[in-house]
C-alpha cells in the first residue's frame, strides 16, 4: 500500500511507516518520553529528507504532547507562569533554529550538524541519566532513601536578577535560567526534531528544583507549544512539513503509546530510566557509527536550494 | 474542531473522565492482565524490535523505499496502456496508407502541427534522405496522484517513407529520449576530516535533466558518432549539465568528469536515469514502439520525448512529444496549499496535529 507523499515527493510504503510510528510510539509510551529523538534519525535512515523529517516530526510531536498536556492541565500540575517563560524563551529559541537549518541547507553540511547534534546530546543525556539510573538501583537494593529535591539549597541560579515568584512550583528564582533553558530547548527542537523533554524535565529537576509533580506538566506544556510554533516556522521558511507524512506517523504512534504505556507500569523507575539510557546510548551510536565509517557513496546530490 | 466552549468542555470532561478510568484501572486490573511473564516479553520484543530497527532497520528500511521506488506500473495499468498503445498502434497501421498520398506536402520543413502531429524538423538536408519519422505516447499526461506508483509510457511511430520491407533488415536505428525538466542541481562530495565524513567538496551545475530515459534499438556507441551524440545531448556520457558560474576554475577536467559521472551514477540508482539498449523494436517495415516505465519519483513538470531516426549513422529525421507530469487530486491540493500559502499551512498542520491527538486520546479511553 503506496501513498506519494506531497512534500517529501517521493512514494512510500504506508504500512512500513505505520509500523515504524507504532513501534517508536509503543517506546514512547513505556518510558514516557516524546520519542522525537527516536523517531527522526529512524525517518532519516529510511530515506526521508533530513529537513522534511525534522518538520514534519514537529507536528507529530505536538499531536503526542496534546492529550497528556490536557490531562495534566485539569490535574493541575502545570505551572502556567512558569510554562509561558519557558515559552517565550522557546519561541525565540525556534526561530534562530528554523533560520540556522535554512542557512546549513545552503551549505549543504545541515545532515552533518544533525548528526553530530544526535551524537553529542544523546551521548551527554544518556552517559548521565545510565549512572543516575544505576546509583539510585544500587542506593534502593541498600535500602536507602532516594530524594531528589533538596528546596533549601541555595546556588549561583538565586544570585540572578529579575526574579519572579512562581506559586505552583512554590519557587521564587530570576527568570533568566527558564528563559535561557526554554530558548536553548527550543532551538535544539527546531533543529534535531525533537520535543525536548530530555533536556527540560532534568534541567527543571536539578537546576531549577522546580517540584517534579510540576515538572512533567509544565514541560508538557511548553513541548507543546514551542513544537507548534516550531511546525508553523519550518512550514513558512523551509516548506518541510509533510502533512500526509506526519498523519501517518500520528496513527502509528498513538496506538502504539497506549500499548506501549501499559507495559512500562509494569517497571520500577530506576529500570526504566536504565533501559532508557540504554537506548538513548545506542540511538547516540549509531548515528556516530554512520559519521565515522566511510559511506558507500561519497557524492551525494541535491537541488539546489533557491531554485525550489 | 471543538470551536464552541461546550463543545470543547464535552471533551476535556469526558477526557479528564477517561482519564481517571484508566488510573484507576491501572492498579488493580493492569497488573493481573500482564503478568511478570508477559511484561518480560513485551520488553524483551520491544527492546529487539528497537535493536533491529536502529541497527539493520535503517538499511531494510531504505532497500523497502528504493524497491518502491524501483517498482513500476502496477499491472492493470500497464495492462490499460498496453491496449490504448495496440488502439494507437492499429490507428497508425490503418491512417498510414492513406495519409501517404494526402500528407506528402507536409514531409517537409513544416513547423505548424495540426496539435496531433509535432512538426517534423529534418536535421540532414541531404536530399538523398526522403523519410521523416511520426511520433506519439499513449499518454499525453500523467496526473501525479496521492496513489502515485509509476507510469508506463508507450512511444511509438511510423518512419514514413520507409525504404524497409521488414523489420529484420535493420536499415533503421531509432533512439527514443525522454527527458525532465531541467533544475540546477549541487553535488557534493565527502572526504575525511579528523575520523569524520564530511561533505567538503561540491559543485554547482547549471541545469541537469531532472529526469532522462534513453531507449535503443541497439547499444547506441554502435548506431552513430559521439559528434552527433553530443550535439543532441543523447545518451548518459552526452548529456549537456553546464557548471554553474565561477566555479569553473576550482575543479580540473577529471575532476568535473567524477561530478558528473556522480550525479548519472545516483541518478540511476533512484531510477531516474535509466538506459535500454533494445527498448526500440520495429514492427513491419515503418513502426516501432518502445515502452518506458516513469518510475514513482519521477519529477513533475513536462517530460519531452525526442525521438531519433538513423540510417547509416547518420541522423535523417528526428520528432518531439510532450508528456506533461502534473499534480492532481488531494495531493496537488496539499502541495499547492503548501507552498502558496505556506503559514495557513502551517497552522493547518497544527490544528490537524492537535485533533488527531486529541481524538486519538478520547477513541482509546472510550474504548477502555
Amino acid at each position: 500500500m503506496t501513498v506519494y507523499l506531497p512534500i517529501a515527493e517521493m512514494p512510500i510504503n504506508v504500512l512500513v511507516f505505520l509500523a515504524m510510528g507504532g513501534a517508536v510510539g509503543f517506546l514512547s509510551g513505556m518510558f514516557g518520553v516524546g520519542g522525537g529523538f527516536l523517531m527522526t534519525p529512524l525517518l532519516i535512515f529510511s530515506g526521508i529528507p533530513a529537513a522534511v523529517a525534522i518538520g514534519t516530526e514537529a507536528a507529530q510531536i505536538v499531536a503526542s504532547s496534546v492529550s497528556g498536556a490536557l490531562a495534566q492541565y485539569q490535574r493541575r500540575n502545570v505551572d502556567i507562569k512558569m510554562g509561558v517563560v519557558l515559552l517565550s524563551g522557546g519561541l525565540v529559541g525556534s526561530v534562530f533554529g528554523v533560520q540556522l537549518v535554512k542557512e546549513l541547507r545552503e551549505l549543504g553540511q545541515f545532515e552533518l550538524f544533525v548528526s553530530i547534534a544526535y551524537v553529542v546530546f544523546l551521548g551527554i543525556i544518556g552517559t548521565l541519566m545510565m549512572i543516575e539510573s544505576l546509583n539510585t538501583m544500587r542506593k534502593v537494593r541498600a535500602g536507602g532513601h532516594s530524594s531528589v529535591r533538596r528546596s533549601g539549597q541555595h546556588s549561583w541560579i538565586h544570585g540572578l536578577p529579575f526574579k519572579m515568584r512562581f506559586h505552583r512550583s512554590k519557587l521564587y528564582i530570576s527568570a533568566i535560567p527558564p528563559l535561557l533553558l526554554g530558548a536553548f530547548v527550543g532551538l535544539l527542537g527546531a533543529i534535531m526534531g525533537v520535543g525536548g523533554g530530555f533536556i527540560i524535565v532534568p534541567a527543571m529537576i536539578y537546576l531549577l528544583r522546580v517540584p517534579t509533580n510540576v515538572v512533567v506538566g509544565t514541560s508538557l506544556f511548553q513541548i507543546l507549544f514551542v513544537t507548534a510554533g516550531t511546525t508553523i516556522l519550518h512550514a513558512v521558511q523551509n516548506y518541510t512539513v509533510d502533512i500526509v507524512l506526519a498523519l501517518i506517523l500520528m496513527i502509528g504512534g498513538v496506538i502504539g503509546a497506549q500499548f506501549g504505556a501499559v507495559a512500562g507500569q509494569r517497571l520500577q523507575g530506576e529500570q526504566l530510566r536504565f533501559l532508557l539510557a540504554g537506548l538513548v546510548l545506542l540511538v547516540c551510536a549509531r548515528v556516530a557509527w554512520s559519521l565515522v565509517v566511510m559511506p558507500d557513496e561519497l557524492y551525494s546530490i541535491a537541488q539546489s536550494v533557491g531554485g525550489h | 474542531m471543538a470551536a464552541t466552549d461546550s463543545t470543547f468542555h464535552k471533551v476535556a470532561q469526558h477526557l479528564s473522565l477517561a482519564w481517571r478510568n484508566l488510573l484507576s484501572l491501572r492498579k488493580r486490573d493492569m497488573r493481573r492482565a500482564l503478568t511478570g511473564r508477559n511484561a518480560t516479553i513485551a520488553y524483551g520484543a520491544a527492546i529487539v524490535v528497537v535493536l533491529i530497527w536502529i541497527f539493520g532497520g535503517g538499511d531494510v528500511l531504505q532497500k523497502t523505499t528504493s524497491d518502491l521506488l524501483e517498482k513500476y506500473a502496477p499491472p492493470q495499468s500497464s495492462i490499460v496502456v498496453q491496449k490504448s498503445d495496440e488502439d494507437g498502434v492499429k490507428r497508425h497501421a490503418a491512417v498510414d496508407p492513406s495519409r501517404d498520398g494526402q500528407d506528402r506536402p507536409r514531409t517537409g520543413d513544416d513547423p505548424k502541427a495540426d496539435g496531433e502531429t509535432q512538426p517534423i524538423i529534418k536535421p540532414t538536408d541531404n536530399p538523398q534522405y526522403q523519410e521523416s519519422v511520426e511520433v506519439d505516447v499513449s499518454a499525453k499526461s500523467v496526473a501525479i496522484t496521492a496513489g502515485f506508483s509509476g507510469q508506463r509510457i508507450v512511444v511509438f511511430g511510423a518512419v514514413h517513407k520507409s525504404l524497409q520491407i521488414s523489420a529484420e533488415q535493420e536499415l533503421y536505428d531509432v533512439i527514443v529520449v525522454l527527458e525532465g525538466t531541467k533544475a540546477p542541481l549541487v553535488t557534493r562530495r565527502k572526504s575525511n576530516v579528523g575520523g569524520l565524513w564530511i561533505n567538503t567538496d561540491s559543485l554547482k551545475f547549471a541545469r541537469v535533466p531532472s529526469y532522462y530515459t534513453i531507449s535503443s534499438t541497439r547499444p547506441i556507441r554502435e548506431i552513430s558518432t559521439p559528434i552527433v551524440f553530443d550535439a543532441y545531448s543523447i545518451g548518459f556520457e552526452h548529456v549537456r549539465m553546464d557548471v554553474a558560474d565561477g566555479k569553473k576554475t576550482d575543479f580540473s577536467e577529471a575532476e568535473l568528469r567524477k561530478f558528473r559521472d556522480a550525479i548519472i551514477r545516483l541518478k540511476a540508482k533512484e531510477g531516474l536515469y535509466q538506459k535500454k539498449e533494445d527498448g526500440v523494436t520495429f514492427i513491419g517495415s515503418a513502426l516501432f514502439r518502445t515502452s518506458i516505465d516513469l518510475p514513482a519519483n519521477v519529477p513533475i513538470g513536462n517530460v519531452i520525448a525526442r525521438t531519433y531516426l538513423f540510417r547509416d549513422a547518420e541522423l535523417i529525421a528526428q520528432n518531439t512529444v510532450t508528456v506533461a507530469l502534473e499534480r492532481q487530486g488531494i495531493e496537488a491540493i496539499l502541495h499547492d496549499f503548501a507552498f502558496d500559502y505556506p503559514l495557513l499551512y502551517g497552522i493547518f498542520a497544527v490544528l490537524v496535529a492537535v485533533s488527531a491527538g486529541l481524538a486519538a486520546s478520547a477513541a482509546f479511553n472510550r474504548g477502555k
